[in-house]
């Protein structure tokens, strides 16, 4: 019986990319960005050797302490020689990787699809 | 106990097997009294409805008979009457299961001639004892029947009661001693409730003690909190401090008790003043502790080991170290994945007061507001990923000519991302207007001022993040 073992990402697989789209519309919370946090890691341990495509099609308002989880799955990511993307990024919200030059940092792409091309 | 009085069940004699008809739609209900009467020993048919009851008993001559009076064809009562009307029938004992909600239902009862009623619910082995006792005592094939024309008026309704005196009894009895059963689980219930409430008051007791516990645990907390705050705030630059050839002028205002924005200002030596604002991401007690740390490493005190002032090599002054290397070693000390994922934004300049030029780094922070004496106002971007963001990189300085009367603003997120009710944010535009227009009001006016337009945009709530204004006018 096939278990759904993450509340706050839906995690689906391309080829050699496992892609998790947030659920939330709002990542706000220190609750939420712990389960997450947790949520991630997790994925990113039980399939080391694949690459992630992070996918923020839901979200709508994310607080800046999410911009510290995504530099800690970046930097795991690079230890265990995968690569990380990210897509679908809400127009506002790419204005907080901006400010913070970190859209030079993370791979950033419109969609799914260019994401997807780009591995 | 064996010499209790001789009544009621106890006076039964042993039970005896007999063939039971029970009438009943339900067809859960039939099977549960079925087992239970099996178990007892009697043999049982079951019919579902009174119509299929009277065939049975045409069939076979049932000893006893229970039935229902809720049933689609032919109800409780007209099966009843069917059966004591018909004199081959009339002496079989009939027990009718009745819900008892109207005084009227008794006189139905006795209108169609039952010999008892058991009220639903029941327990299985109440009924089994009226069973025993009607059985106990049959009416006898010569029982009189009153002449038919006994006439009872109960709510406003006509009944003609054809049952015979021993039945009527019966009957009777068997309610009394119905309403002393259901009287006794109401006394039985009522005490169970007195315990219950006893059971509560004690619950509400210990509730009101934890309560009173978790009170006095949030004041020692809050009061904490207070005192953490006050340490903070303790951190902060202190009012009578003057820079040379230059004005200072700052606000700082946490959206919580503590706040993850941190910021200072202070001559380095002679010549050069030092001026950072920090924002750790996130609020409360782990960010302001970071943010407060981060504060402690940014002072000018000159020893081996600052991070802002060396002392200098064979008695020279003190070495100002370059802003980028300070970052750097920031990055190298702070870094998020030792600070439970915690990192920041910083901006550091060093005013050279003799000449006016900035030496600044940026660590992901919102850009630096150059206000002229006259002229333009300017955003200064600068690339520069986040304090603790990327581990073992390097950070670039970048430099600014201030003229006699130019102002620089460092400031937090706080300022331009500020959120009205309707989710507008304040934007750099609206930031630059306002500064733009007040350039003759003196720098502590204008931060005050810009605190103030922060504040009056997000009402009725308040701003939700830390808001941090340092303003810095050379005079050349």
């Amino acid at each position: 019986m096939a278990i759904e073992p993450y509340r706050r990402i839906d995690v689906s697989k391309q080829g050699t990319t496992e892609i998790a789209k947030f659920k939330d519309k709002k990542i706000l919370d220190e609750t939420a960005l712990d389960e997450l946090r947790v949520e991630l890691l997790r994925l990113i341990n039980d399939r080391q050797g694949l690459d992630l495509l992070l996918h923020f099609g839901n979200v709508e308002f994310m607080s800046s302490a999410v911009l510290g989880l995504l530099g800690q799955i970046h930097r795991k990511m690079g230890t265990l020689k995968g690569k990380l993307k990210m897509c679908n990024i809400h127009p506002q919200i790419y204005e907080v990787f901006k400010l913070t030059n970190l859209n030079k940092l993370f791979a950033i792409h419109k969609d799914e699809a260019e994401a997807l091309s780009k591995f | 106990m064996d010499a209790s009085p001789a009544a009621g069940s106890s006076a039964a004699p042993p039970r005896r097997c007999v063939d039971v008809l029970i009438a009943e739609d339900s067809r859960i209900q039939a099977k549960m009294l079925e087992k239970r009467l099996q178990d007892a020993g009697h043999s049982v048919r079951w019919a579902i409805d009174g119509a299929k009851a009277l065939e049975m008993v045409g069939q076979r001559r049932p000893e006893i008979i229970i039935s229902d009076i809720e049933m689609p064809e032919m109800n409780g009562y007209e099966f009843c009457k069917a059966v004591k009307s018909d004199p081959g029938l009339r002496t079989i004992p009939l027990i009718l299961l009745s819900s008892l909600s109207d005084p009227v239902d008794i006189i139905r009862g006795l209108e169609a001639g039952a010999d008892n009623y058991v009220t639903k619910p029941y327990e299985p082995d109440y009924l089994l004892g009226r069973m025993d006792s009607l059985l106990a005592s049959p009416l006898s094939e010569e029982a009189e029947v009153v002449g038919g024309d006994m006439e009872v008026t109960v709510a406003g309704q006509k009944f003609r009661v054809k049952a015979g005196k021993q039945q009527t009894l019966n009957l009777l009895v068997s309610i009394f001693e119905n309403a002393v059963t259901k009287n006794q689980e109401l006394i039985t219930t009522n005490q169970s409730l007195s315990v219950a409430k006893d059971n509560l008051q004690k619950s509400n007791a210990e509730l009101t003690r934890m309560n009173e516990q978790i009170e006095r645990s949030n004041k020692r907390m809050v009061r904490d909190l207070h005192a953490a705050a006050k340490v903070q705030q303790s951190l902060l630059p202190a009012s009578a401090i003057t820079v040379p050839g230059s004005t200072v002028a700052w606000r700082y205002v946490p959206c919580q008790e503590l706040a993850g924005d941190f910021l200072n200002f202070f001559p380095l030596d002679d010549e050069h003043i030092g001026l950072f604002v920090v924002d750790v991401s996130g609020h409360g007690v782990p960010s302001s502790l970071l943010a407060v740390t981060v504060g402690a490493f940014l002072n000018p005190k000159v020893s081996d080991t600052s991070i802002l002032v060396r002392p200098g090599k064979d008695g020279a002054g003190p070495v100002v170290v370059p802003p980028a290397e300070v970052a750097t070693q920031l990055n190298n000390l702070f870094q998020a994945d030792n600070q439970a994922g915690l990192y920041f934004t910083m901006v550091y300049a060093v005013l050279h007061t003799p000449t006016g030029r900035v030496r600044f780094v940026s660590g992901g922070h919102p850009p630096l507001l150059h206000v002229p004496k006259d002229g333009e106002l300017k955003l200064i971007e600068v690339e520069g990923f986040p304090i603790g963001f990327v581990p073992d990189i390097t950070f670039d300085e970048h430099s600014l000519q201030l003229q006699p009367g130019d102002r620089l603003y460092l400031y937090s997120d706080g300022v331009p991302e500020a959120m009205s009710e309707a989710l507008d944010q304040l934007g750099n535009d609206r930031m630059l207007e306002f500064v733009g227009g007040r350039r003759a009001k003196s720098v502590d006016d204008n931060v005050a001022d810009l605190l103030q337009t922060v504040q009056d945009w997000c009402q009725p709530k308040g701003p939700l993040d830390d808001v941090s204004i340092l303003g810095v006018e050379w005079h050349g």
